[in-house]
């Protein structure tokens, strides 16, 4: 058994406590004095310091518990958890991030751990590192291929989006394996999938507007490089907005003087007497 | 900032990577729509940098990067390609590029390592 220094946080109040971590679970002391096994734990999310883990209860419930804790302990907890817990989980080999933003990371290299898909996100943990994929930002999904070691392996390559950059992972496993990886992720964001209807309302231009947004080019820009009018623009933006394809971050005010500020500007611009 | 000749096949392409070029202070001193063409204008522009699209009808981005790379072994070129062909960067970066960016990208990740390319 290991003892932890934590934080917990209980009605929105956080108390100074320790967690025990054993073969089977862990217990949060104060305020809880609580046993949580690690097979009744379905998801597990990180915030910066907390850990957000989501046990369930008695009849089908569910309570979710806060912790906050310095590096070191959340990720004794993370690799604990995730090696445990309720989840499909399969060791296999990871890269990521490979690309971010569009731009190759030159030095991803594949490392070797295991892949844990719960109830909000996938989870990557190797010796060295935890990352956590949300699957409500999981752009794409395909199965493919990549050359490894002058072969050609089949890969599982997740696109998804981590602070307004979209980062691109590959995970490499025997193929069966993968196959079943991709068909459990596919059937878990397959709500985000586009449907025929939603596509036939995009056309070519509202498909290079779209393209422009995500490489990060402002409305006026856009406007310019297509050459069209900002009228054009808002129906193509109102298309994008009912397909939920964009969202609104800014809405810009176009301006013109008043009476009072053809005032102002006419003194002004009068030459000092 | 830096003097850019950008080659890729579609002029959309062309003129999303002027503009965000541009945007980042820098100048875009040509552009070619093929390999040969950028070559040609390698040669005659002498620029900092070269953005080459890998796919292209006449001479493809791998062959036209050995070309310059001939002309000038300090050549600094960043090859630019679709999904699904990122495997091409082991063959890109044997050739001699210095970077590899993959379609779609985000302007500020581009920028990124254009400013690290240049500055290296």
């Amino acid at each position: 058994m290991t003892e932890v220094p934590v934080k917990i946080e209980k009605n929105g109040s956080w108390i100074t406590s320790k967690i025990d971590v054993t073969q089977n679970g862990i217990t949060l002391r104060e305020p809880y004095n609580q046993d949580i096994l690690y097979r009744s734990i379905i998801d597990l999310q990180q915030h910066k310091t907390v850990l957000i883990i989501t046990a369930s209860g008695e009849a089908k419930s569910e309570n979710q518990y806060k912790i906050a804790s310095v590096e070191k302990v959340l990720v004794v907890l993370k690799k604990r958890i995730i090696m445990s817990c309720n989840a499909y989980r399969l060791m296999a080999h990871f890269m990521s991030p490979a690309i971010r933003g569009g731009v190759l990371v030159t030095d991803a290299k594949w490392e070797k751990g295991a892949i844990a898909v719960l109830k909000t996100g996938i989870w990557f943990i190797s010796q060295d590192k935890q990352i956590c994929v949300l699957l409500d930002e999981v752009t794409s999904l395909e199965l493919t291929k990549r050359e490894l070691q002058k072969k050609k392996l089949d890969v599982v390559k997740i696109d998804y989006l981590e602070d307004n950059d979209v980062v691109t992972s590959f995970i490499l496993c025997p193929l069966s394996t993968l196959q079943v990886l991709y068909s459990f992720l596919r059937d878990a964001t397959k709500d985000k999938d586009m449907k025929g209807a939603e596509l036939d309302q995009l056309d070519a231009q509202s498909a290079q507007v779209a393209m422009l947004v995500y490489s990060g080019m402002d409305t006026h820009a856009i406007e310019n490089m297509l050459n069209i009018s900002q009228k054009e623009l808002d129906e193509i933006y109102e298309t994008l907005l009912r397909l939920k394809l964009v969202e609104v971050v800014m809405i810009r005010k176009e301006v013109q003087l008043t009476p009072k500020g053809v005032r102002y500007i006419t003194e002004a611009l009068r030459p000092p007497a | 900032m830096g003097r850019i000749l950008i080659v890729d096949d579609t002029l959309f392409m062309r003129t999303l990577l002027k503009n965000i070029l541009s945007s980042g202070g820098h100048d875009i001193v040509g552009e070619a729509e093929d390999g040969d063409v950028g070559v040609e204008k390698y040669k005659e522009l002498k620029p900092d940098l070269v953005t080459m699209d890998v796919v292209m009808p006449k001479m493809n981005g791998i062959e036209a990067l050995k070309a310059i790379k001939s002309l000038d072994t300090n050549a600094k070129v960043i090859m630019c390609t679709a999904v699904g062909q990122e495997q091409m960067v082991k063959l890109a970066i044997k050739s001699g590029a210095r970077g590899y960016i993959v379609k779609p990208f985000q302007a500020p990740k581009v920028l990124e390592e254009i400013g690290n390319v240049l500055g290296a």
